[in-house]
């Protein structure tokens, strides 16, 4: 027992629906007190992965376990976790002290441990005074707390939240996504998070899994994912970039299809398809000549300039290519459409993503 | 009102409408005046007043045929409610749930006994208590018709309305509160009686009270079914009524008016309480 053991280990998990592949043998570990977001599309699998942990859902076939032991086929009530739903299914019926109590008295745990245990949980949400309100009478926001309470009081081993934030607006996201960073650093237990939003999911966790059409393609840190995507759907999905055609040249460069060398490390086999992945906001603009043509740079036309006052973005056709460039926190307008410009960046910006 | 622009109906159109709407009220209301009017009349002719009696009532009351009909009424009412409505209630949330072979028949047919004649439905069941009960006695025991035979008639088309109100509360129901409660530790018995049951239980009582209703109602399928001593109120005031329309059964009539008043207005109150009760948390 010397190697730390996984919160929860997914082993050549796939999950079918009738003849609906939802999710396709995944393999993923999760640390304990990691917080980690499944990041991806509507319908890639992420939501089922989840359920899959809660026990809402059985896997086809591949085995699950939380903290070493297997829970792949047990029921949701068998399981050390807890789940904090989409549009938080608080119970109607109940008050918001009764909604959290709900796990406790299911458990059996009896006063003075349950109204304790009950009061800390509001106290840590910060819900004091509206104990005895009904969840019809609660903002977004407080309905979302009840949710967390209701799932934190019970202690579980990993707390699933499933779009925790979707339903709440853009401005009480933000404040949420700090609380919950918080609240997770308070209890220290791992959090596993569902989210179509890329920023919410740089953001917010330490290390993310990207997923589509029912495969885990990537799992990093936010930083290994948008600076390292390993494909380029994952260079696509997360933030905004150029992706442009290109052969794996012999020199350990790639040549686009214009003719163009760009240096970038890879490991490919020369001869490959990969493509270069340029972020927007890593390239810059120069007047044509100014530049020295490195490996680090394109020659291009300006196009067309959207101004958004905090940056302004060109597009710059670059052979039968276009280019977005970005630039932040430029004063006045230096280029105009049309003006034969270079494209340039610093070593290490341009990444080659295979498939 | 002055600015406001008149859309679609003129003024005439309007108080011809509201006029109209008057003489339907009418209609619907100036029998049931009647009715109790007269049920206080100290006349033994019925459509000649002939002062002010609660005498109709005394006797109504303490004849022991209607006491009998009112007990045999109740009985069966009481029966058939509380096992169509938990019947009911299970083919509902089977219907809803499960899928399971036959489940499209069952789910065309289950409200057949709703669309039916009762007079289709009260031979039917004749037909078929005959040849159960020629099945039956040929094994020793002799039944015949009556209470049961009625109890068992009203279950048979009660099942359906029950069914039909609570699967209407349960196309409405968030299954993931469902699973909300089985992943806060709640076994699926639990899960059933602390958040599907209390959610659907408006239209359980909605059903029960329909059920109940119906049931009181009913004369059709009750005077095809019923044996000697099993005459239902309905039944006895319909049979009475070809001997001639007495006084009695105004005072009977009046009664029955009065007990479906209460029930609508108790369960009216009922709703009520429970909306204020939630209100006055919001207060707070």
């Amino acid at each position: 027992m010397t190697e730390p053991v996984a919160a929860v280990e997914i082993d050549g998990v796939t999950k079918r629906f009738d003849d609906v592949v939802a999710v396709d043998n995944v393999d993923l570990a999760i640390d304990d007190g990691e917080f980690f977001a499944l990041l991806g599309p509507s319908g890639c699998g992420k939501t089922t992965t989840l359920r899959m942990i809660a026990g809402l859902d059985l896997p086809t076939t591949g085995s699950l376990r939380i903290f070493g032991e297997e829970v792949g086929m047990a029921p949701p009530d068998r399981r050390p976790v807890n789940t904090v739903f989409q549009a938080y299914a608080l119970f109607p019926h109940m008050t918001v002290r009764q909604n959290i109590e709900f796990g406790l008295r299911m458990r059996r745990v009896k006063d003075p441990e349950l109204s304790q245990r009950v009061a800390e949980a509001i106290a840590m949400v910060r819900l004091a005074g509206m104990e005895e309100r009904r969840p019809d009478q609660l903002s977004g926001g407080q309905q979302q707390r009840v949710a967390l309470a209701r799932a934190l009081v019970n202690q579980p081993k990993v707390l699933l939240l499933d779009e925790p934030l979707g339903a709440l607006d853009l401005k009480l996201r933000q404040e949420m996504q700090q609380e919950l960073k918080a609240l997770q650093r308070t209890v220290g237990i791992t959090f596993v998070f569902v989210t179509h939003d890329q920023e919410e999911a740089l953001a917010m966790s330490e290390r993310i899994g990207v997923m589509s059409e029912g495969r885990l393609l990537q799992v990093g840190t936010p930083r290994e994912i948008y600076e390292r995507p390993a494909s380029r759907f994952v260079a696509d999905f997360i933030g905004r970039t150029n992706l442009l055609e290109a052969t794996v040249d012999s020199s350990g460069a790639v040549r686009l299809s214009s003719g163009a060398r760009i240096e970038a490390e890879t490991s490919v086999p020369a001869g490959s398809e990969v493509a270069v992945s340029l972020r927007p906001e890593r390239t810059r603009l120069q007047p044509r000549g100014t530049a020295s043509a490195d490996g680090h740079s394109l020659d291009g036309e300006v196009r067309d300039i959207t101004y958004l006052g905090h940056a302004v973005v060109y597009e710059v056709a670059v052979g039968s290519m276009s280019v977005e460039v970005r630039s932040e926190g430029e004063v006045g307008q230096p280029f105009a459409a049309g003006d034969a410009v270079t494209v340039s960046w610093d070593r290490g910006a341009a990444t080659v993503v295979a498939d | 009102m002055a600015g406001v622009v008149e859309v679609g109906l003129g003024r005439r159109t309007r108080r011809w409408l509201a006029a109209w709407a008057w003489v339907v009220f009418a209609f619907l209301y100036v029998p049931i005046v009647v009715l109790v009017v007269f049920s206080f009349n100290s006349s033994s002719r019925v459509n000649i007043w002939g002062g002010f009696s609660l005498g109709w009532y005394g006797e109504a009351l303490s004849n022991e045929v209607i006491i009998s009909a009112v007990r045999v009424s109740l009985i069966v009412a009481f029966v058939s409610t509380v096992v169509s409505v938990v019947l009911g209630t299970a083919v509902a949330l089977a219907l809803d749930r499960y899928r399971f072979r036959g489940r499209r028949t069952l789910d065309g047919t289950v409200y057949l006994p709703i669309v039916i004649p009762d007079i289709t439905m009260a031979v039917m069941l004749l037909v078929f208590f005959a040849e159960a009960f020629k099945l039956i006695d040929s094994f020793g025991p002799r039944l015949t018709l009556g209470i049961s035979t009625v109890a068992l008639s009203h279950i048979a088309f009660n099942i359906s309305f029950v069914c039909v109100v609570v699967r209407a509360r349960l196309d409405q129901f968030d299954r993931t509160l469902e699973e909300a409660a089985r992943d806060l530790y709640a076994s699926a018995w639990e899960t059933f009686r602390r958040v599907t049951l209390p959610l659907i239980m408006p239209g359980i009582a909605a059903g029960g009270l329909l059920a109940l209703t119906l049931s009181l109602d009913d004369v059709v399928i009750s005077a095809f079914v019923s044996g000697p001593g099993s005459t239902t109120l309905p039944v006895y005031v319909f049979s009475s009524i070809r001997r001639g329309v007495t006084p009695e059964l105004n005072a009977i009539s009046t009664l029955m008016l009065a007990a479906s008043i209460a029930l609508v207005l108790g369960s009216l109150a009922l709703q009520r309480r429970r909306a204020s009760a939630s209100q006055q948390t919001q207060v707070l």
